[in-house]
């Protein structure tokens, strides 16, 4: 070796073993490697635990992509959810101004029903009145004496928002939200990290009275709906949440178990 | 290649990173869907052309960060034992080594795995790694010095501390 070669450092010895280097280089580190045992023993067992590595991880390229991923249908979900809010906040808009009295209102085949429904008002609900700077409650302390006979009021059936402390979210608040197919009641969640979760119910009309549980995906917000003996329940949330899922399963079973 | 396409052609491999993040199927999907539908938004918007593959582990690594890891410090993701879904190999012996590797990848801290394994199992270069994780190009390196060593210190025995039995 000469005097003017570059020293070999440890950037050099991973360039190596990551064929990022150029021929002259790569010839250098070969030449250092052959008179450094230490570092040859080093730089070959980089080589073999990163094949054993790759080889070990191979399998999951070749694993068959779900459909939950099939890129097509993400497009066709997302156009179809965007106008499918869009629809949903217009009929929102329009309950409310049948609400104030505005009086009119329409209808169209092309409107959702049954589950779709229900979740399409629920993330709009939950986008309206959940996220953003409004957080509007009609009910901040929470009795629940009080929310069953106001549920009992609005939806005609007294509901008890699940005990969900255990999961790390309290009861935060509630409030009435107005929908196509009647009035909903949407009780808010919060945890000390992370934003609000929001369960909304309302009973269902007809369509889907008893539906199992279904993810709910669209861009602005995730969640999962189902309906038990006709009434409709649909959690939600804005971020993703690895635990969304188990937590649905937990409002199901306690909510099964007090109706 | 059209843009769709490519990004389609990606798919496999941030399946495959996010698996590795994440030790959970159902938990890598979300977060694959999630980063597909943010790079959707995005891909007409894209003004140069460049490297999709660095682009989309970008918007992965970004999602994960912002919203993913705190689930997963606060123990909520189930992690799946890695040996349920190796495939068993030809040999015996390597299939041990394979579960030995992915054992020694577990161990690492987060940061050192990342680079791993962006580097030697999704070979992007480093500048590309640097560019993802948005750190410097000298932190790349010193993460892989880092985790390549105890890597290499955990497969040949010298370091397993805490040997989980295997059914």
């Amino acid at each position: 070796m000469t005097v003017d070669e570059r020293p070999i450092r440890d950037d050099d010895l991973h360039a190596f073993v990551d064929g990022l280097l150029d021929s002259e280089r790569q010839k250098e580190v070969r030449g250092y490697l052959a008179q450094h045992p230490e570092a040859a023993a080093r730089v070959s067992a980089w080589q073999k635990d990163g094949e054993t590595l790759r080889q070990a991880l191979e399998w999951q390229l070749k694993k068959a992509v779900p459909a939950t991923l099939n890129i097509t249908r993400l497009i066709e979900g997302r156009d179809i959810h965007h106008r499918a809010f869009l629809r949903m906040a217009a009929s929102i808009a329009i309950a409310l101004m049948v609400g104030t009295g505005t009086g009119w209102m329409m209808r169209g085949p092309s409107i959702p029903s049954g589950i779709s429904a229900l979740s399409l008002e629920a993330t709009a609900a939950h986008r309206v009145f959940a996220t953003g700077p409004r957080h509007s409650t009609t009910f901040d302390v929470v009795d629940p004496a009080q929310l069953a006979s106001w549920t009992q009021q609005e939806l005609g059936r007294a509901v008890t928002p699940p005990d969900l402390t255990g999961a790390g979210y309290h009861l935060v608040g509630a409030r009435l939200a107005a929908t196509e197919h009647g009035p909903a009641c949407m009780f808010f969640y919060s945890s000390d990290r992370g934003p609000r979760i929001t369960l909304f119910v309302r009973p269902m009309e007809g369509r889907d009275m008893n539906a199992p549980m279904r993810a709910i995906r669209m861009p602005e917000a995730i969640g999962y709906a189902w309906a038990r003996q006709g009434l409709g329940v649909s959690l939600i949330s804005t971020d993703p949440m690895p635990s969304l899922h188990s937590l649905s399963n937990r409002v199901r079973d306690e909510m099964d178990s007090t109706t | 290649m059209s843009n769709l396409s490519e990004l389609e052609a990606n798919i496999p491999a941030l399946r495959r990173y996010a698996w590795a993040l994440l030790r959970n199927w159902s938990d890598a999907d979300d977060l694959v869907q999630d980063c597909l539908v943010r790079a959707l938004g995005r891909i007409d918007a894209r003004i140069s052309p460049g490297n999709m593959r660095a682009w989309l582990f970008t918007i992965m690594h970004n999602l994960y960060v912002s919203r993913w890891r705190r689930m997963k410090t606060r123990n909520e993701v189930m992690v799946e034992d890695a040996d349920a879904d190796l495939a068993t190999p030809a040999s015996q012996a390597a299939h041990i080594e394979m579960r030995e590797a992915l054992r020694g990848l577990a161990m690492l801290p987060e940061e050192q795995r990342q680079v791993l394994l962006l580097t030697t199992v999704e070979r992007l270069e480093y500048s590309e790694v640097a560019d993802i994780l948005g750190i410097p190009v000298g932190t790349v390196m010193s993460r892989l010095s880092r985790a390549r060593d105890r890597l290499r210190d955990f497969m040949e025995g010298r370091e397993r501390p805490v040997l989980r039995r295997v059914k």
